[in-house]
């Protein structure tokens, strides 16, 4: 079927000659080619992640000792900190997507090249330019909680540089879904990543421009007197929520794509009610809107609502909870329609435990915020702290960063990369990877959940730097350290994982030792899938009118790509 | 290759996007300005809803906000109503690039930026009379960086006319080639809202 429809796509094909890539260095630093973008966003984003990842140990066992930090200082352990969330959220879980999405979306939608692509190259050097920046602040104790006052502005250029650069890309991956599908793709007809990534990159643009225009009054203020940031600290707790969730829902909705992409290949049908898929993948995003719930937890404005805040968590968590298990029930049953056991291929078994990763997390911060709105167990009350303000927050970052985020990473990777570097990965290590991300991440989880719930541990500097230096007389020390040391193993578990992925990738694409892929080695339904692997430049122009976005499922189901085809005549005006 | 890359983004190709009977694309430029509009919108709205956060925070706002400091409210007034006045000038260049009218396009692009131009004159005139020290409060700090934001956007937005003026100068114009200019006024049109926001809150409210 594969070889026949690809062949009836190129035969029915017009238009523009594919390009080569400019092999030089000037080629790349000069590229306008979404595919070569997208490379280099996934392959820095990895090395991020890698970084992230180190410091995250280092943090959690610097928590592991009662006599104040084992590892850090209490300096160096706040900047360390803040680096682990600025590397995973911006360094790697935002760009890494984002890359996929400048490299697949034009793809699946038929479309020649990502929109404003000089942009989406401006939008990968800015990125990394920034991300250089930030990284150089950070070692230069300039960090929000630094010593070094031009630091932490320069810490505040840098992060509004990584905002900006991202919000970039997010409007040119939007652009290319609304205005770039083939003619005859309607958005009810679009891939489900597609959509997904459509979704993120919206509420990517809405939920961090509102980062930009904080970080134009903190900059100011802290320039010029610090008359509402008390110190360089204040900084932090008004950025905070960037890294937390209901926000942290809005990052992994393109694991929900990657997630539906490959579950409906596995099961080899089209959802009964594609409304409903793309529906609840817009509500996972939506109720991840998290910026206006600031309120809740910094101060400013906070008793313009008070006692609402509860309920508002609560619904946030609630909606995207019904969102994820709307659409988990939707795959779900779309397998059980299709009477196969999918092959447990790793991007299968990532694609299902990322999604439901995802789930326990809402279902988790939903309890979490049920607990904090009704007092229970006098949360909230008589000097005892809010799940919100405890390690508990800790616990479903990493659960969302490196359970959910990182395995819809190895998902998308081992699905894609014969799409993105004509190799397919090796199944033996992509295993071993699953298996290391999936057990240290519920590792990494547990031990800040435990710790939260039970020691009233704080959420490292939330609230206070100084709540650092002496946990013994403010926690049960001896409980709390040894979660943290549950978590450090859990976040070196993770480690191992990754690295075994950044392993895979260097042996099976950049070695070479991986086995070439043909254009459709997967089975998979949507339009990239007829095209070669990798596609040169502008290929996608040669595809056969597509009025889907799962060709391939059609061609199976009517014969061709060409019974497929919608002509002039049927469309409506 | 690079320069082909670029150009497929917006020109529709050859073959598929030129089959007689199926919809138009919709314009990509108009779509991702409507983005960036929304991102500047959060940005403003973010940073306007901090600066009424703290300013909430006081007790008695009217007394302890600005501390003596006074608004010269007609010049700001007359700034506001240049903008307004550019919003329709700018509005009938783009009709008139529709029509594939370069001469009124052309006189319309040329009053609006003028108007433009008038506008930061008039606002920087105001606030140099007010003597804003930054640095000396609160209210000055965040007067400053809400201010500074809606006046950068209004900078981004001349910008953006300017550069698709000089578009329809080399011949943009007419039914089809006119969405880039009404692009850019769609951007001007935000851009003056923003101002008009940061106005009333500002130096209205105070």
């Amino acid at each position: 079927m594969t070889d026949a429809t690809t062949e009836a796509a190129h035969s029915t094909g017009s238009a523009v000659a594919p390009q080569a890539e400019d092999p030089t260095a000037f080629g790349l630093l000069n590229t306008a080619d979404h595919k070569r973008i997208g490379r280099l966003f996934i392959g820095f984003s990895l090395l991020f992640a890698l970084a992230g990842a180190i410091t995250d140990a280092l943090v959690r066992f610097d928590l592991a000792s009662d006599s104040g930090h084992a590892v850090l200082n209490l300096e160096t352990f706040t900047q360390v900190f803040m680096f682990t969330r600025d590397a995973l959220v911006f360094g790697m879980l935002i760009p890494f997507f984002l890359g996929v999405a400048i490299y697949i979306v034009p793809l699946q939608v038929g479309a020649p090249n990502i929109a404003f692509a000089r942009a989406a190259a401006l939008s990968f050097w800015g990125w990394l330019v920034s991300f250089g920046v930030l990284v150089g602040a950070y070692i230069g104790n300039g960090g929000p909680a630094g010593g070094w006052d031009e630091g932490v502005r320069l810490h505040m250029l840098a992060l509004a540089g990584l905002v900006m650069s991202l919000i970039v890309g997010a409007i040119c991956v939007a652009v290319t879904t609304l205005t770039m599908r083939a003619p005859g793709m309607y958005m009810d007809r679009t891939p489900p990543f597609a959509w997904s990534a459509l979704v993120t990159a919206s509420m990517l643009v809405v939920s961090l421009g509102v980062v930009l225009g904080q970080l134009v009054l903190l900059y100011i203020d802290h320039g010029y007197g610090r008359h509402f940031l008390d110190g360089n600290y204040g900084v932090w707790p008004r950025i905070d929520w960037m890294y937390r969730t209901p926000q942290l829902f809005i990052y992994v909705v393109p694991v929900l794509g990657v997630a539906a992409e490959i579950m409906l290949a596995a099961a080899r049908r089209w959802v009964f009610e594609p409304l409903a898929l793309y529906f609840t993948m817009g509500l996972v995003g939506l109720f991840g809107f998290g910026a206006w719930a600031n309120f809740g937890i910094a101060g400013e404005g906070a008793d313009v609502v008070d006692g609402l805040e509860g309920i508002v968590l609560v619904g946030l968590y609630a909606g995207a909870l019904a969102g994820v298990g709307g659409l988990l029930a939707l795959l779900g049953f779309t397998v059980w329609q299709s009477r196969t056991w999918p092959r447990p291929t790793t991007a299968v078994l990532a694609a299902f435990g990322a999604g439901k990763l995802i789930a326990v997390v809402a279902l988790v911060g939903l309890i979490g915020a049920g607990v904090d709105w009704l007092n229970i167990a006098g949360r909230g009350v008589d000097g005892n702290a809010p799940l919100r303000f405890t390690t508990w927050v800790t616990g479903q970052q990493s659960l969302l960063i490196y359970g959910a985020g990182l395995l819809g990473v190895l998902a998308a990777l081992h699905w894609w990369a014969p799409k993105i570097w004509g190799r397919r990965l090796s199944e033996l290590a992509g295993w071993a990877s699953f298996a290391a991300i999936g057990g240290g991440a519920f590792l990494a989880w547990l031990g800040p959940t435990l710790s939260g719930a039970f020691t009233e541990q704080p959420q490292f500097v939330y609230n206070d730097p100084l709540l650092t230096t002496d946990y013994g007389s403010l926690i049960d020390s001896s409980a709390a350290e040894g979660l943290s040391v549950v978590g450090g193993i859990g976040v070196v578990i993770v480690l191992a994982g990754l690295g075994l992925v950044v392993l895979n990738l260097l042996v099976s694409v950049g070695m070479g030792k991986g086995a070439e892929a043909d254009a459709d080695p997967w089975g998979g339904l949507t339009p990239e899938w007829l095209l070669d692997s990798p596609p040169a430049l502008g290929q996608s122009d040669s595809l056969p009118q597509l009025n889907s976005g799962t060709p391939l499922l059609d061609a199976e189901l009517n014969g061709s790509v060409a019974s497929a085809e919608r002509t002039a005549s049927e469309v409506p005006a | 290759m690079s320069e082909t890359a670029v150009s497929t983004a917006e020109a529709p190709q050859p073959g598929r996007y030129t089959v007689p009977g199926l919809p138009p694309r919709p314009r990509s430029q108009l779509v991702g300005t409507g983005f960036a509009i929304a991102a500047g919108s959060m940005a403003v709205a973010g940073a306007l809803g901090h600066y009424m956060a703290r300013r909430h925070l006081l007790d008695d706002p009217g007394h302890d906000w600005l501390a003596g400091q006074s608004v010269p409210n007609p010049q700001l007034v007359y700034a506001l109503i240049t903008l307004l006045v550019s919003v329709v000038t700018a509005h009938w260049a783009h009709w008139a690039s529709r029509r594939g009218e370069r001469g009124h396009t052309w006189v319309g692009m040329a009053i609006t930026l003028v108007m433009g131009f008038a506008f930061f004159n008039m606002v920087m005139h105001s606030l140099n009379r007010m003597e804003i020290e930054l640095g000396a409060g609160e209210w000055e700090n965040l007067a400053f960086a809400v201010t500074g934001l809606s006046l950068a956007i209004l900078i981004v937005g001349m910008f953006y006319l300017g550069l698709m003026t000089l578009r329809s100068l080399g011949g943009s114009v007419g039914r089809d080639r006119s969405t880039l200019l009404g692009s850019a006024v769609f951007f001007w049109d935000f851009a003056v809202l923003a101002w008009a926001a940061t106005w009333y809150v500002v130096y209205v409210v105070k």
